[in-house]
Order: C-alpha cells, then sequence, then structure tokens
C-alpha cells in the first residue's frame, strides 16, 4: 500500500517493493529505484542511488515531520499517515491555526498593543517580538477582535507558540 | 607580565583569545550570563565565573561585574573582544584606575575615534584624506554655500546620527534645501540635535581597511588591507585580502596613512583604520575601530602574525618585535561569516539547537566557532556562527576551496546562511573582483534565485525519510512483556533514548 509524503507543496505517493539489508527497491510517483541506504549516524543518511553518492541528514520532528538537508537546499518532509490525515481534518474544522499569532521563531516579547476585547483593523500590528537583535512585527489580517493575550511583555517565547488569540 | 587574563566576551571570539591564551601559557577566565552556562567558552577556559542574566545588558555590558570577577580571579588583564565593552572609553579608564591591564587602547584613543567629527578633525591635522566636507553647520545658508563648493552629489548626515537616521543623498540640485531640511528635522527627533555636516558622496565605495598594530614605544606598523564591500545592511559577510581593486603603490600610500592615523592619537594595540575608495582609487579616511576585528584572521593567515598575541605583548609593555620592511602579504585568504539565519525567508534570525554539525577540514581551512551538537544557540545575542577562512596561493584557488569548505560545511536544527555564501562565491562579479559595496543590492535576483526543481534529489530525500520513518516505527513498537521477541528491554530501551536524544 502506497504512503503519502509530502516534500515542500509536491505530495508523493511511496510504496515499499522490497528491502534487503541495505539494498532498498522503492516507488516514487510511479519510478522505482533501486538505492543502497544506510544510516551512518543518528540522522545522517548515506544513500548511493545509480552510483550517486548523496548525503542526507534529517532533523525529526514526532517521528513523522522532517527537515531534510542535502547539498544544494533543505526541504520540509511530512509522512502523511492515516493519524496525520485525521488530525488535519480536526483542525481544519475548527480553524485553529487561522485564529493564533505565533512566531515562527523563538524569542522575547517587546511590545503588545492590543488588550482583550480591542477591536483592530487589517494590518495593524498587535505585538512586536525580538530575537537575536532583530525586532519583527505580527500584524493581523482581517479586521478582528482581539480574544486573548497568552503572553506579557518581556516574556521570553517558544517557537509557535500561541501569543495571542484571534476572533 | 600578563598571567591571567579575564576574556570579557563570549561565543567565538571569546574561544579565539583563549586559544593563543593557551599557546603562551596564560590562564584563561570566562565569564558568562545565565543563557551561556553551556557556551563552548565556559568549557574551554581554566576558570569561569557567573555575571548575571542573560540580555547583555545585565551581564556582559556591567562593567562593575566585570571588574569584580577580574580582582575576585586575580586576573591581571582584561580583553574585551569585539563588540560588548571594546570600545567603551569608561571601561579602558576603569581597568586603569582599577590597576588592572585593558588589553586595548587607552580611553584618550578611543574617545576621539569614536566621535566621527573629532576623529576627521585630527586625521585631517595628521595629513590623512578624508571625505572632502564641511564642519557642523545648523545655518541653512552655510549649508547651501558648502555643497556648491564641494559639489554634487553630497551625503547630508546627522553628526549625532548613526543606523542611517539623520541622512540624506542630494544628487540634484533643486532637492538641496528639502533635503537638509529632512536631515535637520529626522536628527532633530531622532537624537534631540539637529547640527549636521556635509559630505561628499562616493557614487561606487569600496570599503577597504587595513590592520595596524601600535606598541607603547611610539613604534606603528600596519599588516596591509582588507577588502570588507561584500556586505548586506551594513554587516559584512564576506572579506578578502589583498584586495582585488588594489596595487603595489596605493597599498604603500594607504598603509602609510594608515600608520600616521594612528600615531595622530597615540594609539597602542591592535586597531584598524577603515576607508572608503572608489573605482579610481581614490581613498578618503572613514574611521578607525579601536579593538580587534571580527574578519582579523585573514590577516593573519597571509601575514603570518597572531593578533592576539601580539595586543598581549603589547600590552605587557613588549617593544613591536615585527618590523613593517618584514612583512609581506602570502597568498590569498578569505573569510565567510555563518549566520544563524534564514536565507529563503528575509534572513530572519534562526535560534535553536544545533541537532548536527560537521565542520569543514583539510588543507587551507580555519574554522573559527563555538557551537558544537546538542548546544542551544540563544536568542540574546549576535546570530553569528562561525567564520570559516581559507587560504591559497591565489585568488583563484581560494575561491575554490571556499567553495569546498562549505559543501562540507553541514548545520542541521537551524538555518543558515551557508547556502546564501555559495552563491556569492559562484557570483561572477565576485568571481571577477569586480565588486563594490552595492554587490549584493546588484546581484539580488541572482543571489536570492530560488533553487532550480530537482525531482531526483527530492525523491533522495524522500527515500531518506521514508526509510527513517519506517525504521522507527519498528523499533518503537512496544514489546509485549519481558523479551517477548528475544530482544533484551534493557536493549530497547537504550534505543529508544538514543532515538530521543534530541
Amino acid at each position: 500500500m502506497a504512503t503519502e509524503v509530502k516534500i515542500n507543496e509536491r505530495i508523493a505517493q511511496v510504496e515499499m517493493l522490497s528491502r534487503d539489508g541495505n539494498t532498498v527497491m522503492i516507488s516514487i510517483d510511479g519510478n522505482n529505484y533501486k538505492a543502497d541506504v544506510v544510516m551512518v549516524e543518528d540522522g545522517i543518511y548515506s544513500i548511493i542511488l545509480d552510483n550517486k553518492s548523496h548525503n542526507i541528514e534529517l532533523t525529526r520532528d514526532e517521528n513523522k515531520s522532517f527537515v531534510v538537508t542535502t547539498y544544494s537546499r533543505s526541504y520540509d518532509v511530512e509522512i502523511v499517515d492515516a493519524t496525520t490525515k485525521y488530525l488535519k481534518s480536526r483542525r481544519r474544522d475548527h480553524g485553529l491555526e487561522e485564529n493564533v499569532i505565533s512566531s515562527p521563531m523563538p524569542g522575547k516579547v517587546v511590545k503588545i498593543l492590543v488588550k482583550e476585547g480591542d477591536h483592530v483593523k487589517a494590518g495593524d500590528t498587535v505585538i512586536i517580538v525580538s530575537a537575536m537583535k532583530m525586532e519583527s512585527e505580527y500584524k493581523v489580517k482581517k479586521d478582528r477582535i482581539i480574544k486573548d493575550v497568552k503572553v506579557r511583555e518581556g516574556d521570553t517565547i517558544q517557537s509557535n507558540q500561541p501569543l495571542i488569540v484571534i476572533e | 607580565m600578563i598571567k591571567k587574563v579575564l576574556v570579557a566576551n563570549r561565543g567565538e571570539i571569546a574561544v579565539r583569545v583563549m586559544r593563543s591564551c593557551r599557546e603562551m601559557g596564560i590562564t584563561s577566565v570566562a565569564v558568562f550570563s545565565e543563557a551561556d552556562r553551556t557556551s563552548m567558552h565556559v568549557r574551554y577556559a581554566d576558570e569561569a565565573y557567573f555575571i548575571g542574566p542573560s540580555p547583555s545588558s545585565d551581564s556582559y555590558l556591567v562593567i562593575d561585574k566585570i571588574i569584580e570577577v577580574a580582582k575576585k580571579s586575580g586576573a591581571d588583564a582584561i580583553h574585551p573582544g569585539y563588540g560588548f565593552l571594546s570600545e567603551n572609553a569608561e571601561f579602558s579608564d576603569r581597568c586603569k584606575r582599577e590597576g588592572i591591564i585593558f588589553i586595548g587602547p587607552s580611553s584618550h584613543a578611543i574617545k576621539t575615534m569614536g566621535d566621527k567629527i573629532t576623529a576627521r578633525k585630527s586625521m585631517m591635522k595628521a595629513g590623512v584624506p578624508v571625505v572632502p566636507g564641511s564642519d557642523l553647520i545648523t545655518d541653512e545658508d552655510d549649508a547651501v554655500k558648502k555643497i556648491r563648493e564641494i559639489g554634487l552629489p553630497v551625503m547630508v548626515k546627522a553628526s549625532a546620527g548613526g543606523g542611517g537616521k539623520g541622512m540624506r543623498l542630494v544628487s540634484d540640485e533643486k532637492n538641496i534645501l528639502s533635503s537638509i531640511r529632512a536631515a535637520q528635522s529626522e536628527a532633530k527627533a531622532a537624537f534631540g540635535n539637529d547640527a549636521i555636516y556635509i559630505e561628499k558622496y562616493i557614487s561606487s565605495p569600496h570599503h577597504i581597511e587595513f590592520q595596524i598594530l601600535g606598541d607603547n614605544h611610539g613604534n606603528v606598523i600596519h599588516l596591509f588591507e582588507r577588502e570588507c564591500s561584500v556586505q548586506r545592511r551594513h554587516q559584512k559577510v564576506v572579506e578578502e585580502t589583498p584586495s582585488p581593486l588594489m596595487n603595489p603603490e596605493i597599498r604603500d600610500e594607504m598603509g602609510k596613512f594608515a600608520v600616521a592615523a594612528a600615531k595622530a592619537v597615540d594609539y597602542s594595540g591592535a586597531g584598524t583604520i577603515e576607508f572608503i575608495v572608489d573605482d579610481n582609487l581614490n581613498y578618503y579616511f572613514l574611521e578607525m575601530n579601536t579593538r580587534l576585528q571580527v574578519e582579523h584572521p585573514i590577516t593573519e593567515r597571509v601575514v603570518g602574525v597572531d593578533l592576539v598575541k601580539e595586543q598581549i605583548k603589547i600590552a605587557n609593555g613588549q617593544e613591536l618585535q615585527i618590523r613593517q620592511e618584514d612583512l609581506y602579504q602570502y597568498g590569498h585568504a578569505i573569510e565567510c561569516r555563518i549566520y544563524a539565519e534564514d536565507p529563503e525567508n528575509n534572513f530572519i534570525p534562526s535560534p535553536g539547537v544545533v541537532k548536527h554539525i560537521t565542520e569543514p577540514l583539510g588543507l587551507g581551512v580555519r574554522h573559527d566557532g563555538y557551537v558544537y551538537e546538542g548546544y542551544e544557540i540563544p536568542i540574546y545575542y549576535d546570530p553569528m556562527i562561525s567564520k570559516l577562512i581559507v587560504w591559497a596561493r591565489t585568488r583563484e584557488e581560494a575561491i575554490s576551496r571556499m567553495k569546498r569548505a562549505l559543501f562540507s560545511y553541514k548545520i542541521t536544527g537551524v538555518k543558515t546562511s551557508i547556502p546564501f555564501l555559495q552563491k556569492i562565491m559562484k557570483t561572477p562579479d565576485f568571481v571577477s573582483g569586480k565588486y563594490n559595496t552595492h554587490f549584493i543590492e546588484k546581484n539580488t535576483d541572482y543571489l536570492m534565485k530560488p533553487q532550480e526543481e530537482n525531482r531526483k534529489l527530492e525523491d533522495v530525500a524522500i527515500i531518506a525519510s521514508y526509510i527513517d520513518y519506517i525504521d522507527r516505527l519498528e523499533s518503537l513498537k512496544p514489546a509485549s512483556g519481558p523479551s517477548a521477541n528475544g530482544q533484551n528491554n534493557w536493549k530497547n530501551c537504550g534505543r529508544r533514548l538514543s532515538f530521543n536524544r534530541f
């Protein structure tokens, strides 16, 4: 049975055909590959494909999403198995992601420009976060009402931690 | 003689200074903030003292705390590195009063060179060419008169300015008045001071600096130039020496002026004279950095002098052993600064845990860094991870070597500027050596062009992820009861732990 693997914006159908020691036969979107795959260090794979040597490093997030670094670029890869699909459909129903403002990088809250109950207009800055001497402003995309402010000025925050909930 | 040095800094520069201390048999003392308990400089030093909360204003910048540690540890000298307290005249003075050697210049030199107008005046007095310009002006008519005298284009700058505020470029006669007024009001708003000055605008500027060393006995030498024109938002990205623009006559002239500039302020220690140079090799004094520079290793590599050791010897009161006529540049060196930032996402800083790092090695490669596997790059400080320095006999070979070193440099867990640097090494303007400070702006399209889609490589990435996913599913299946699958539970436990390590 094929598994869906999402790499950046592409979704590929992946199926393991056979495996014997390091030798793997794998089908990706109908192309069959025979590769020699060895994990040489934790998270680092040496892959020989058509006698070309590739060093692939990956960092894992909860076993099924990866940041994969090849020589020339890095990819976000996600294994879309049944559990992932289920969780995704639930999240979409509740529209969770849209309503929370968070920062993609860890840092410190410099300034909060709104409080609970405020009506803000599209493009208004609601919070300023600083990381490594650089400040970033986070704005709302549409006219919104502030539902909850989850952090205070001066707080240290993690990446993707919910900062402000909007309605 | 200095026996113990407190390094009032962190990160790669603290480690770099301690390396020279170790070679000289000098004990090193580290100071660290809350965020830096696990930083490499603490691990490398002989002694380490805690100095307070993570923000540098509560730790690395607090003079009292640094002095207290110096006394407690019995350090006889303090090396400030770069940044933090390195160009703080008060700190230099305070060390002197407390009977601790400050490895750097006197407060007089720091103060004179720290103020743009005073620096400019003392350079003019010493006969060093400065960018044609005016004194401080508060009157509009005077400003207009002066601008006509210098000739367009000019820059109108606020005397208290910095960070691009209160600066206006005037290239058209009809904009003179409006630009003066705008610069004045901006300066007034930002700094509470509307004094301005006028400077000739150099339209294709190169940033070229000269390394100097001065001792306490009046001897000053220069160690040639560094070309620092590859800059992004006034931050240097790549430096090289010799400069592809330079010729022996101009180098000699500029070197002499650099020495004269240092002598004008009785400079002691390592310092850098920055020049702005146009395409026709007209050069003007820009400013002096009264400290060790980030990019000092390329000079060390090409000239063969350990600048930190020289700083310490000078601080010891020793006379310079190197004479100008003994120095020459051998081969070519390039430095790339590796930042924890995401070049594909507008260079936003990318702090976090370094999951894996493979540092480049091999002939002609030097790596000045401080991060290691499992180290969390803190959010409080500069995002520079390391400096990669290569040396080769020719510029061409040095570029190939840098490409090779960047190829084998792998850091995962945080995003880095390595892919961006790889592209710079391939940019035709860089390869030909014909570039100025507009290099990155001019080549933005080339540098920021997304990598071409590569199906095959994507598929290889998929294979690695898929195999990893399957193998982990297998190994994480719980065993039902003790050794139900004929495996050892201790072994499984260990396996699980090592998988969860990060």
